[in-house]
């Protein structure tokens, strides 16, 4: 039917065809070369120069950076190995990963399950549960935070789970704020697939949950991947919960950093170059990550499949 | 039909949907009445235990510390009588009366929504352009795909005070336009403070909008490309006719998403601009956390959170219905 | 159908959670760790949770302060001690309320002084009765003057001083040598005089940050109180006095008419203008402690620089009108119990150490602070630290009131909305009046509330 011989899409490999794949590639081409380079080169600037300062500012005395300077008057590695001893930078930076990356896999993977049958089904309250999701997006989280540490401090005196100061509770927090967005990302995916793989995989007699993981799943990565992320920067970046539900074993790398920024009333200049090297520090294994998954968010869905 | 169609055949034709199959085309036509099998979705064999995790999840810790927070709202509570506060005295509607009238609350508000929807709407076409450019496969592009992550990766309060210092009299950003000639004066306090807010705000977020652009750019068929390339389409027309219409699910969500983040956004404005904030970016956000942690007015804060809710998701739901993003069967994306 | 079951769900939910959790407040009595024959505490297998502010500036050395006093006092009573740390005053009042509201949370809290009577006003914290000052060493150890934020009066204290941290002002002693000047200034139109001398260039005559979150205020408020105004008169704010007026007058004086500090400073935090002093660019520098003693030292004027008080002499007048001289604002750490605590005899003990007069020595020795114990403060002999411990003595308190954070807010909001016309080169009089009006409104709004709850 089509002119492309039906290659299986499999994350991680781009569905061009080995004869003529030079003409493949200018087929699938968005934009001219020079205006792509342009756009490149522009918004490459834009992010890194300030990313620049971060790092200049980093190998700079504190006094340099309260000064104003761009360019360092003095250059120091020390502040990425003071890092570690000022706060509990590496307890932090573990919690973090656990409880963001927890956050992330749970809730990308409840929310493909949630997504599906909201987008495949119809039922009473569907559009309100729908609309409903959104709308607990635009609840402000400063209004949250003492009626959710009440929750959790009565759950604690009444029923003996202590959830205030553990993992598991910024974990379950974390979740439960991520979970409507990653909905509605997979919603808004899943909605672009063709029905007809379903269709036949049903024909063929499988059953919802076989339908799911032997199709939906497979061609989701993309959505899958986003919702991820998004997920997991929630958990990651979040000041205002972590600060209040951590004790110091359970605290994150947010919360460790806020102590960088701290000033003090009268007279202590903040640890301008420490905090600069470790939001470096932290931003560092979120890039790592994305580097690794981002082959996931390859193009084409497999034409071949549908037939 | 076949890619090899006509030459006749317009790009606009063709661009009006993916390569159609037979048996499916009459079902995709919105408020088409052919019965529900038509439409795809199904009464039978529905699995909605898989709501009961996610739906449990959301009502415990979010629906209820909700509904404990507008309860506040109607509470007397501050300072005072928050210790034992299911006792603190019931005056109804007086907080709101105070929130609407006595506050800076709707001059709040007004920012609030001016500065997200400005920012959101620079932020589109960077997104957008980010997102086609990185589309096809080049030497480097993992890493460039990875450094344009960066603004959004970074912590808030660190992008805030990277730019705080930037912006500070006779910092960088001034020297930098002083020797072209431009002299901007305050950036973080008086009139401009707005516009730096609207500026830094750009600069963090762009790459949300990258990323759901991204995603979206991914459910484009080759077929689709292949036909406009048959059809000798020009870059910008199949950009605009064949492309864009995949992104305007994801983009309508994201431009939502986008809105309410940048409204609710408490951490960049205040450690930008510090508190009590310049009355030109006194933002929601700034607002309640002063009324909250600074004054204590628990129950005017609640109060005033609960209105700038339900001020925004009125127009919210305006913007569900029009972009048709709760409407099952059209997502609102390709026709 | 499914939903409306859900709903019915949240809504039992809900009134259980309120029922639960309106039970819930602070129980009273005087449980946890018995006394023993020598009259001391006994807590053997008890934790003490005690919330600190984190110094930055000595993360080591914190921690290792931290294991020592855990370990004497074990040694004395058996129990544990577990430190938690906040980074910022934001921190620590949000901790402070989610504990008040759910009853549960550290035993002590060290708390700015600045806070006391926001934490005083929730009635979440023990008032000490006479015993209780007995439990914690006495209140004549005390150094008296620290004792001035500890209550609203002598018979209602919560607060238990620990450190203090007075404010003075830092000189350059080789700008004003080179000026020919032998003394630093002790009133503030002496200062503005010396700070004139010495600007030329770019270096100016006084370093302070009109942005920063905290300082200005405090300005208005010395000048204020030296000119006999103490701001709060029982029921009545009194921010339109005309001393306020000129309080502000002077302090934006100093960047529009006498032109002494660095016009780039309309956008300084306190941090920026510590920075410049240290760089060697300014002769005084404003509203500074003994925390700014790391940076100094490890810059470009280690050695050339001496603290001093700071004026106590209001602009326009020739001698203090406030009873004593208001050197600084009484400033420091106390510290407070909860009382939900089921500890409070332990807690008590654990102050009663860490306020004795060797622990407080180590501690000067070790962060800077000043002591609150008396006798440890009287024995102090580093030459440095006699203008410090010469301006504890000469503290005076803000007034203790649950409205005084929202007074402070006000004095600080007049000068972030003065900014723009700072920048300009001049602050109209008429605006500046108007804001002052604006800020009296609401500070006296507040105030009234105070006297009603």
């Amino acid at each position: 039917m089509s002119a492309t011989t039906a290659t299986r899409h499999s994350p991680g490999t781009v569905a061009v065809e080995r004869p003529g794949s030079h003409r493949q590639h200018e087929v699938l081409r968005l934009l001219p070369t020079p205006l792509l380079i342009f756009v490149l080169v522009f918004l490459g600037a834009l992010v890194l120069i300030p990313v620049l300062y971060i790092f200049l500012a980093s190998v700079n005395s504190d006094i340099g950076v309260a000064n104003g300077e761009f360019w360092p008057s003095s250059v120091t590695f020390e502040n990425y190995s003071k890092i570690w001893t000022s706060v509990g930078l590496a307890t932090g930076l573990t919690n973090s990963v656990l409880v963001a990356g927890a956050t992330a896999v749970v809730s990308a993977a409840m929310s493909v399950s949630t997504a599906f049958v909201l987008v495949r089904y119809t039922f009473r309250g569907r559009l309100t549960i729908l609309r409903g999701l959104l709308a607990l997006q635009s609840v402000p989280g400063t209004l949250m935070v003492l009626p959710v540490f009440v929750l959790f401090s009565s759950a604690a005196t009444y029923l003996g789970i202590q959830v205030i100061g553990t993992q598991w509770g910024l974990f379950v927090t974390y979740l439960t704020f991520a979970m409507p967005f990653s909905t509605w990302v997979m919603v808004t995916y899943l909605r672009g697939l063709p029905k007809e793989l379903e269709e036949a995989a049903r024909i063929d007699g499988a059953s919802n949950l076989g339908v799911l993981f032997r199709i939906i799943l497979p061609l989701s990565w993309p959505g899958i991947v986003v919702s991820g992320i998004f997920a997991f920067l929630l958990g990651w970046n979040d000041v205002l919960f972590a600060s209040v539900m951590t004790r110091p074993e359970s605290q994150t790398a947010a919360v460790a950093l806020q102590i960088f920024g701290a000033s003090q009333e009268g007279g202590a200049i903040p640890y301008y170059g420490q905090m600069m090297a470790a939001a470096l520090v932290c931003a560092a294994p979120v890039v790592i990550l994305y580097l690794i998954f981002q082959r996931y968010l390859v193009g084409g869905l497999t034409a071949g499949g549908v037939k | 039909m076949s890619t090899d169609a006509s030459h006749e055949v317009r790009p606009a034709d063709t661009a009006a949907g993916r390569a159609p199959r037979p048996a499916d085309d009459t079902g995709r036509q919105p408020g088409h009445k052919g019965g529900l099998r038509r439409k795809g979705l199904s009464e039978r064999n529905r699995p909605l235990w898989m709501l009961i995790p996610g739906g449990a999840l959301m009502i415990i810790i979010i629906v209820v510390p909700l509904l404990l927070g507008i309860y506040m709202s109607v509470l007397n509570l501050d300072q005072y009588t928050l210790r034992k506060w299911i006792s603190a005295p019931l005056i109804g509607a007086e907080n709101f009366v105070e929130a609407v009238t006595n506050s800076p609350l709707l001059h709040a508000v007004w920012l609030s929504v001016s500065y997200s929807l400005l920012a959101m709407v620079v932020t589109l076409p960077l997104g957008i352009a980010a997102a086609v450019a990185t589309q096809n496969a080049f030497k480097g592009r993992a890493v460039i795909r990875s450094i344009f992550l960066i603004p959004y990766v970074l912590p808030s309060f660190v992008v805030a005070t990277v730019w705080r210092t930037m912006l500070q009299p006779g910092g960088i950003v001034d020297e930098a336009l002083a020797t072209v000639g431009i002299h901007v004066g305050l950036w973080l306090n008086g009139p401009q403070t707005f516009w730096t807010l609207v500026l830094v705000q750009i600069w963090a977020s762009w790459p949300f909008i990258y990323l759901l652009a991204l995603s979206g750019l991914q459910s484009v068929d080759h077929e689709v490309h292949e036909a406009s390339a048959l059809d000798g389409a020009l870059w910008w027309n199949k950009l605009r006719y064949v492309v864009f219409p995949y992104l305007k699910g994801p983009l309508s969500l994201a431009f939502l998403i986008g809105m309410l983040h940048h409204i609710n956004n408490f951490t960049l404005p205040f450690v930008l601009f510090g508190v009590p904030a310049p009355a030109d970016v006194e933002v929601l956000p700034i607002l309640t956390y002063v009324t909250s942690f600074q004054s204590f007015r628990f129950g005017l804060s609640a109060a005033m959170a609960f209105i700038s809710l339900v001020l925004i998701a009125i127009p919210l739901f305006v913007y569900l219905r029009a972009v048709k993003l709760d409407d099952a069967d059209t997502p609102g994306a390709k026709k | 159908m499914r939903f409306k079951s859900t709903t019915g769900l949240a809504a039992i939910v809900t009134a259980a959670a309120l029922a639960l959790t309106g039970c819930g407040s602070g129980g009273s009595g005087n449980s946890g760790g018995s006394t023993n024959a020598n009259g001391k505490v006994d807590g053997t297998g008890k934790t003490l949770n005690v919330l600190v502010g984190v110094l930055s500036q000595y993360p080591e050395q914190q921690k290792q302060w931290q294991s020592d006093i855990a370990a004497k006092f074990k040694a004395e009573t058996g129990a544990d001690v577990k430190f938690e740390t906040f980074a910022s005053a934001n921190d620590e009042l949000t901790r402070i309320q989610t504990s008040v509201v759910s009853g549960q949370g550290p035993d002590i809290y060290g708390l700015g002084t600045t806070f006391t009577p926001t934490a005083y006003a929730t009635k979440a914290f023990v008032t000490l009765s006479d015993d209780d000052w007995k439990a914690v060493g006495g209140k004549d150890r005390f150094n008296q003057a620290a004792l001035g934020i500890s209550g609203p009066d002598k018979d209602h204290q919560a607060g238990i001083p620990f450190v203090s941290r007075p404010f003075v002002m830092a000189y350059n002693k080789d700008l004003l040598a080179a000026a020919g000047i032998d003394k630093p200034a002790t009133s503030w139109d002496e200062l503005a005089a010396q700070a004139k001398k010495m600007t030329k260039g770019d270096t100016y005559g006084i370093a302070t940050g009109y942005k920063d979150n905290f300082d200005p205020w405090k300005f208005i408020w010395a000048m204020s109180v030296q000119a006999g105004n103490p701001l709060v008169d029982g029921n009545k704010l009194k921010m339109d006095d005309p001393t306020v007026k000129k309080a502000y007058e002077t302090y934006f004086g100093w960047l529009t008419n006498d032109k002494v500090v660095d016009p780039a400073s309309v956008g300084w935090s306190n941090s920026n203008a510590v920075a410049a002093f240290a760089s060697g660019k300014a002769g005084y520098l404003m509203m500074t402690t003994s925390s700014s003693i790391p940076t100094l030292d490890k810059s470009a004027i280690a050695g050339k620089y001496e603290y001093t008080l700071m004026p106590t002499i209001a602009p326009g007048e020739t001698q203090s009108k406030s009873d004593g001289d208001a050197a600084s604002i009484l400033s420091g750490d106390n510290l407070v119990v909860a009382d939900y605590s089921k500890q409070k005899d332990l807690a008590f003990a654990y102050i009663k150490l860490i306020t004795s007069k060797d622990e407080q020595l180590n501690y000067q020795k070790t962060f800077g602070d000043l002591p609150a114990n008396a006798e440890a403060l009287a024995s102090l002999t580093d030459p440095k630290l006699k203008p410090l411990a010469d301006a504890a003595a000469k503290s005076k308190a803000t007034p203790f009131t649950g409205a005084w954070g929202d007074i402070q807010l006000g004095l600080l909001n007049v000068t972030v909305q003065s900014v723009p016309d700072l920048a300009a080169g001049k602050v109209d009089e008429s605006a500046l009046e108007q804001r002052i009006k604006d800020a009296q409104n609401k500070g006296q709004a507040s105030l009234d509330r105070a006297s009603k709850g």
